[in-house]
């Protein structure tokens, strides 16, 4: 359990450029660890810097300061080791769910057989068979997110990001889909950095939480959530899910305080 | 609603046409009579006029038109991917995109001549600036989070380019093209009213000169068909292109 | 996604700041005028072919002292403006009636769906034929071809309207007669505002055409003349004065419609 690292952000800060020069400092100095087959939680307040933290890690931004470190090596730039899911509009509309999975599968060094079957046994993994040649504009939005998980495990990168995967979809699908990724998780062992700005979506899902402050960013608390490794439905109902949720709502609720105070 | 309920207010247009003609409100030199229009359209094809001056034009403005299509495109999506090429192009587009093409037929006049190449160039350089434009602003308004996607998927840039940003702009491009199809009509039939010896601009000048005013109606009428039909063809082109556009 | 570029993420890209690309910008048109300048003083081009910039110039100053620039703009403007606004009073009128009074919709949408794809210049030697070849004639060719586009955006950006805004309105008092210019009007505008936006670049296109082809002054007869008198410089002059004023007038339409649409989301931009 010594050296195995998941991904390692040293001494991060990151602004974005102002319009008369002067930046917002959107995440400062950040230090976090995340071990190798974690379920991370990034856990805050809108603005307070969560996401590009995410997409610093994806390599989607230049790392102005500091290291990030996977076990691919320094993170430069974004690349298949690292997949990401977004909350929406990630999909191609003009190619059907079939064509979208086998997108990445066709960079890889693959025949034109595994890429198709490859795809075939992930769409059937997330529940879409008999969608294969349904666009993204025939799909609900819960269909659409599925078929983005798919497209991005098909590659099966060592390091899943998802950037409020299920921010758009309503309460109920939610709640389906939160319980079917932690099982894909459980089955598939990847590390996963998961934003959310939902409380119960974080604990229910990490096992571990970090809780960003607002302005500049900054994580201001690591916590475990300690609900095992084997989670169904009822796990919501127990003392120790309703206690953390409590704590860790106080604690974020602090932090969107103090944040729109900081905005007049 | 029935399609000849639908088009019925187009045989009442045509029927009120027949209707003034036929009481003599209108001197039929003004506006001759349908009978007599499709008479002269008659003629014209019988003797091979007609056809010759439509594939002279329609041969120049598909060149034209062609050509402004696949570079404007080029230009636009490059122009949304790398900022000094942008920044080299844009004062260019900027100047050209707002002045009325029509006004660059003395200049074709002066470099080509009467010829083909003068209208030719002239199409070419009405149609390219709304494909350009169109190109550029699908390219640029491709969301980052598709972009991204495909980064983190392993494409490259230039696969990027190809296999994410042309199709994401295509709804775009595909529009541009349009308004570059009935520009490259307008410059057409203008260019060879000004500058020409054959063609349906051209017939259209020598039968009204001549006082054969059923012939130029006719000629004028199937002009005006043509454009209508292009513009319905390339509709019907460009939406099965898009069909992953619409929800079932 | 500041810097404009759509696919590098990576930072690999050449940063460009505000003032560069300025600059960057000055640079390539003064460039252009240098080459074309110099490009007539080495022998490169033709003089006839490609006249010297300084002598174009030189013609438009020549111009402006003798005031005939003024008076073809004038009469350009005029001619173009004239038209447009003829067509924009008929347009929306008609564009909003057809889509909120079931006959008129019946029987105009097939008669404007037909007219819109259709080259409007081809008919200008009817025109002449029963207008003669003065301004009236000019104008009314200018109205027909603006006329389409603006009656099509607002047919369209009055039929789009949702119906919540409508049901929230008259759920807060509205009366009918007061929808139409409280509710409907401003929330199908930016929809009008660009049928005038495509209609405008129109309407100068179908005024210069008119212009070469009838005569009676304006820049295009102007440039038309020069071009028979094998005069390139006038006809460059010509050039150079319709893109100005296609640059203003189509500039004027955008502050008009950024003013208008304050409200707008695409304001922000």
């Amino acid at each position: 359990m010594t050296s195995e690292f998941g991904i390692k952000v040293e001494g991060v800060s990151h602004s974005y450029a102002g319009r008369q020069g002067a930046g917002t400092l959107a995440l400062k100095e950040t230090n976090l660890e995340i071990a190798r087959n974690e379920f991370h939680a990034l856990l805050g307040p809108s603005g307070c810097g969560k996401s590009t933290l995410l997409y610093l890690i994806g390599g989607f931004i230049p790392v102005q300061n500091g290291v990030i470190r996977t076990p691919a090596g320094e993170v430069h730039r974004p690349g298949p080791d690292r997949g990401i899911v977004f909350q929406n509009f990630a999909l191609f509309p003009w190619k059907t769910v079939l064509e979208n999975v086998i997108y990445g599968l066709k960079k890889q060094n693959r025949s034109k057989e595994e890429c198709e079957e490859r795809a075939r046994h992930f769409i059937k993994m997330v529940q879409l068979g008999g969608f294969e040649n349904h666009f993204p504009s025939q799909l609900s939005g819960g269909m659409q997110q599925r078929a983005a998980i798919a497209r991005t495990l098909a590659v099966d990168p060592d390091i899943l990001l998802m950037d409020e995967p299920f921010g758009a979809l309503d309460a109920q699908t939610r709640r389906v889909m939160q319980e079917e990724l932690r099982s894909i998780w459980r089955n598939s062992r990847k590390t996963v950095v998961f934003v959310t700005h939902d409380v119960h979506e974080a604990v229910f899902l990490a096992d571990r939480i970090s809780i960003m402050s607002a302005r500049p960013g900054r994580i201001e608390h690591e916590i475990e959530t300690g609900l095992g490794l084997d989670r169904d439905d009822s796990v919501i109902e127990s003392k120790r899910f309703i206690e953390l949720s409590e704590q860790i709502w106080r604690l974020v609720r602090e932090q969107a305080i103090s944040a729109s105070r900081g905005e007049h | 609603m029935s399609l000849a309920l639908r088009y019925l207010p187009v045989l009442i247009f045509f029927a009120a046409w027949e209707a003034i003609t036929f009481s003599g409100l209108v001197s039929t030199r003004l506006l001759p009579g349908l009978g007599e229009i499709g008479g002269a359209f008659a003629g014209l094809v019988a003797s091979g006029e007609f056809f010759t001056s439509a594939a002279r034009s329609l041969s120049r403005s598909g060149m034209g038109l062609g050509v402004a299509v696949v570079l404007g495109i080029v230009i636009g999506l490059f122009m949304a991917t790398n900022r000094l090429f942008q920044l080299l192009i844009n004062p260019i587009v900027r100047i050209f995109y707002p002045m009325p093409k029509s006004a660059l037929i003395p200049l074709v006049m002066i470099w080509f001549g009467l010829g083909d190449s003068s209208k030719i160039f002239l199409i070419f350089l009405g149609c390219l600036l709304p494909v350009i434009v169109s190109s550029y602003n699908g390219a640029r308004g491709v969301n980052h989070v598709m972009l991204w996607s495909a980064a983190s998927l392993g494409a490259s840039r230039a696969e990027i380019l190809r296999e994410v940003i042309l199709p994401a702009a295509l709804p775009d491009i595909l529009a541009g093209c349009r308004t570059a199809l009935a520009f490259s009509f307008i410059l057409m039939v203008s260019s060879e009213f000004i500058i020409a010896k054959d063609g349906l601009g051209y017939l259209i000048s020598t039968m009204g000169d001549g006082g054969n005013y059923p012939a130029m109606f006719a000629v004028i009428l199937a002009v005006a068909g043509i454009g209508f039909a292009a513009d319905r063809l390339y509709a019907a082109f460009a939406a099965s292109s898009l069909r992953w556009k619409e929800s079932s | 996604m500041s810097g404009g570029n759509v696919v590098a993420p990576q930072g690999a890209e050449i940063r460009i700041g505000k003032t560069g690309a300025i600059l960057i910008q000055i640079g390539v048109v003064v460039a252009i005028a240098v080459i074309w300048e110099m490009s007539t003083r080495l022998g490169l081009a033709h003089p006839f072919l490609l006249p010297p910039l300084s002598a174009v110039l030189g013609r438009l100053a020549e111009d402006t002292m003798s005031g005939s620039v003024f008076l073809d703009l004038t009469l350009t403007l005029y001619r173009a403006l004239t038209g447009f606004f003829i067509a924009a009073a008929l347009g929306i009128p008609l564009g909003i009636l057809m889509a909120r009074q079931k006959l008129f919709g019946w029987f105009f949408e097939p008669l404007i769906s037909i007219g819109f794809p259709m080259p409007k210049v081809a008919f200008i030697p009817i025109f002449i034929l029963w207008f003669d070849i003065y301004d009236t004639s000019k104008i009314i060719m200018v109205v027909f071809s603006c006329f389409f586009p603006i009656v099509m955006a607002t047919y369209a950006g009055t039929k789009n309207v949702d119906k919540w805004p409508l049901w929230s309105a008259r759920s807060l008092g509205t009366r009918e007669g007061q929808l139409l210019w409280e509710v409907i009007l401003p929330l199908a505008s930016p929809q009008i505002l660009t049928g005038l936006q495509i209609a405008l670049p129109v309407g100068m296109i179908t005024t210069v055409v008119t212009e070469m082809l009838m005569g009676g002054r304006g820049v295009g007869g102007a440039m038309i003349q020069a071009g028979r008198f094998a005069d390139s410089v006038g006809v460059f002059a010509g050039i150079i004065e319709i893109a100005l004023l296609g640059m203003v007038v189509i500039r004027a339409l955008e502050m008009l419609r950024a003013r208008l649409l304050i409200w707008h989301p695409e304001a922000r931009h």
